[in-house]
């Protein structure tokens, strides 16, 4: 009653002002301001303004730390209401918009392996698979929300501790004058695979198990998650696989963009949970305050911007911790029967 | 013989709105008029409309309300007496199945353990009548016409038997209620929900809120008289979606395949786009 009533005044302000004010460009962009648009997939009518709002916001932390902003922007989506399936497929296509322009520049600039970038991609398509066809049994036992909320735990947690760590390992050294010990070449368990191949671009001469199996966990989660997995990806190839760090962001942007568009497209076949008014929301937000964020993120040092960010990854993961441990004040939860009658 | 023949004709002729009826909506209960003061008299009847038969859900969809007037012809209400007779309006959506949840603590952590699936719910459930339903009519009555909450018809699936008590499925129904209640998809208006103009017309306010499940939905207007309804009157409203709501909503379910290239070249579209743009500005 109360909310209507708040809408009712927000709405009768609106157009009162237009009305008694003459015509004036403030007065057409408070109205556009305050436009609600009525999503057509998630079908639930939200603020525009707000949730250009929002893109901007993530875009201007994912420009800042170089990251894809996925894991940021579709738990927020969650927050906001909007259901689990479609900001997580919501989320792989604005990701795709984010990283093309990326991965086209790190192709132009000669910094992609596009061997190995294929035999990531190959695993990817399949983890993506795999993580599309489960999301969608999941969702009929009613167990997917569960399931993206724990592997958000698990994952954010353990990447948000290690970058936590690490930054501030490096902010002491360079505080006490340290210099880091760096790590050349050594030998592990993955040059012991079959299957090997030559990657050129860099310098690598390995199995191709290991990046394909890198890149289906990847595929898989995104899938699963709504994210790049850039996260787990850039980690994986420098100290996995050793792939010099030169080629290492063009490669899983490269990736990243490939498997995400075969993502997006899977979500909107097996789980209609793509909606493209809410993807162009976010991406127009996102793309403008990205370059705000690419602006402000010049301006600090790689570990304070890297003590930051896993600041920020642990900070979600906590959230969303918090309300998987705490006694939800509504216990009950309804939905749509999905496969079966529907 | 011709006494028998009268009386078979009016039976068929009350009986004649009740086959009339879409079988989804609820059954309206054949009018069961108490004894009537004046026996010589027509029957009271009621009339009623919706001022919005069909509405378009488009991109710029915020909720409407929708007006259900009406009025009582044969009114037998003695003057002065405005409390005489009672309307109650009823608007419901289409019925779908629908899974309700129920999460327990497992080891520290919520998680879904068990659930009942109704195989049909009111997408939408609204009432409004003169007064409190409960003063205008006893639970039997309001049972028979699917008035009030706890008299929305919901049929459990089977499959919940021997796993739930039915004292945990009561609870089940009730949490839908209670969360439709809370999407102000299940509304009650009470208090001014049916005002009357005059002696006989009437008119009910009825909020569709931005949410409301697209479909169509039926009016049920009830006439009561000393807590019997009297008559009873059915208007529909088609609810659809209309614009480049409909268009982007018809693409995605009618042809997925299509609709996800579309939104692949669409999101590599922009972002093309957008770093061309900011690239030609920054150089």
């Amino acid at each position: 009653m109360l909310g209507r009533g708040v809408a009712c005044a927000l709405t009768g302000a609106s157009y009162g002002s237009i009305t008694r004010a003459p015509l004036s460009a403030a007065s057409h962009s408070r109205k556009y301001l305050l436009m609600n648009i009525y999503l057509p997939i998630a079908e639930m009518s939200v603020n525009a303004a707000l949730f250009l709002g929002m893109g901007w916001a993530v875009g201007f932390l994912s420009g800042m730390f170089g990251v894809g902003g996925g894991f940021l922007l579709t738990p927020l989506l969650m927050f906001m209401g909007v259901p689990t399936a479609v900001a997580v497929g919501t989320g792989s296509m604005q990701i795709l918009a984010s990283s093309v322009s990326g991965a086209v520049a790190q192709y132009q600039r000669n910094n992609v392996d596009i061997k190995m970038g294929a035999v990531l991609v190959v695993g990817g398509v399949v983890g993506s698979v795999i993580g599309v066809s489960l999301m969608k049994i999941l969702r009929q036992v009613g167990q997917f929300d569960l399931f993206v909320a724990l592997s958000y735990v698990l994952f954010l947690g353990a990447v948000g501790a290690l970058m936590m760590i690490e930054s501030v390992g490096t902010i002491r050294k360079r505080q006490t004058g340290q210099a880091s010990p760096r790590k050349t070449g050594q030998h592990s368990w993955v040059h012991g695979l079959p299957f090997k191949m030559r990657f050129h671009r860099s310098k690598l001469y390995i199995s191709a198990l290991p990046p394909a199996m890198i890149g289906a966990f990847v595929g898989f989660m995104a899938a699963i998650m709504g994210v790049g997995g850039g996260f787990v990806m850039v980690p994986a190839m420098i100290y996995l696989l050793r792939v010099p760090t030169s080629v290492v962001i063009g490669t899983s942007l490269f990736q990243i963009t490939f498997v995400m568009a075969v993502t997006t497209f899977l979500q909107a076949v097996q789980n209609k949970s793509v909606d493209v008014v809410l993807a162009l929301l976010l991406i127009v937000g996102g793309v403008i305050g990205a370059q705000f964020g690419a602006a402000a993120g010049a301006k600090l040092k790689g570990e304070q911007l890297r003590f930051l960010l896993a600041g920020l990854v642990l900070l979600v993961c906590l959230r969303i911790g918090w309300d998987l441990m705490n006694k939800p004040v509504e216990i009950y939860s309804i939905g749509p029967v999905i496969g079966g009658a529907n | 013989m011709a006494r028998m023949t009268l009386a078979l004709l009016a039976v068929l002729l009350l009986l004649l709105p009740v086959l009339a009826q879409d079988s989804r909506a609820p059954r309206v209960g054949p009018p069961r008029p108490a004894a009537t003061p004046n026996a010589d008299a027509p029957l009271e009847t009621v009339e009623a409309d919706v001022s919005t038969r069909t509405l378009e859900v488009t991109t710029g969809f915020t909720g409407h309300e929708i007006i259900v007037f009406g009025a009582i012809d044969n009114s037998q209400a003695p003057e002065g007496d405005a409390n005489y007779y009672d309307v109650v309006v009823v608007v419901e959506g289409t019925p779908f199945p629908i899974v309700v949840r129920r999460k327990s603590d497992v080891g520290g952590v919520w998680i879904n353990t068990s659930s009942v699936t109704f195989s049909s719910v009111p997408s939408y459930y609204a009432i409004a009548s003169t007064r409190p339903i409960e003063e205008i009519a006893g639970p039997s009555v309001l049972e028979r016409n699917a008035i009030g909450f706890q008299h929305i018809k919901m049929t459990p699936s089977a499959s919940y038997k021997g796993v739930l008590k039915e004292y945990e499925v009561a609870a089940f129904r009730d949490a839908v209620i209670r969360l439709k209640k809370k999407q102000k998809l299940y509304v009650t208006e009470p208090k001014d929900g049916v005002v009357f103009a005059g002696r006989s017309l009437f008119r009910a306010a009825i909020p569709l809120p931005a949410n409301v499940p697209v479909g169509p939905l039926v009016a049920r207007t009830y006439l009561f008289r000393k807590g019997e309804a009297v008559s009873a009157h059915i208007a529909r409203v088609t609810l659809h979606r209309a614009g480049l709501e409909r268009v982007v909503h018809n693409f995605a379910f009618l042809h997925p395949a299509g609709y996800g290239l579309f939104a692949v070249l669409v999101a590599v579209g922009s972002g093309l786009l957008a770093s061309t743009f900011f690239k030609r500005r920054n150089a």
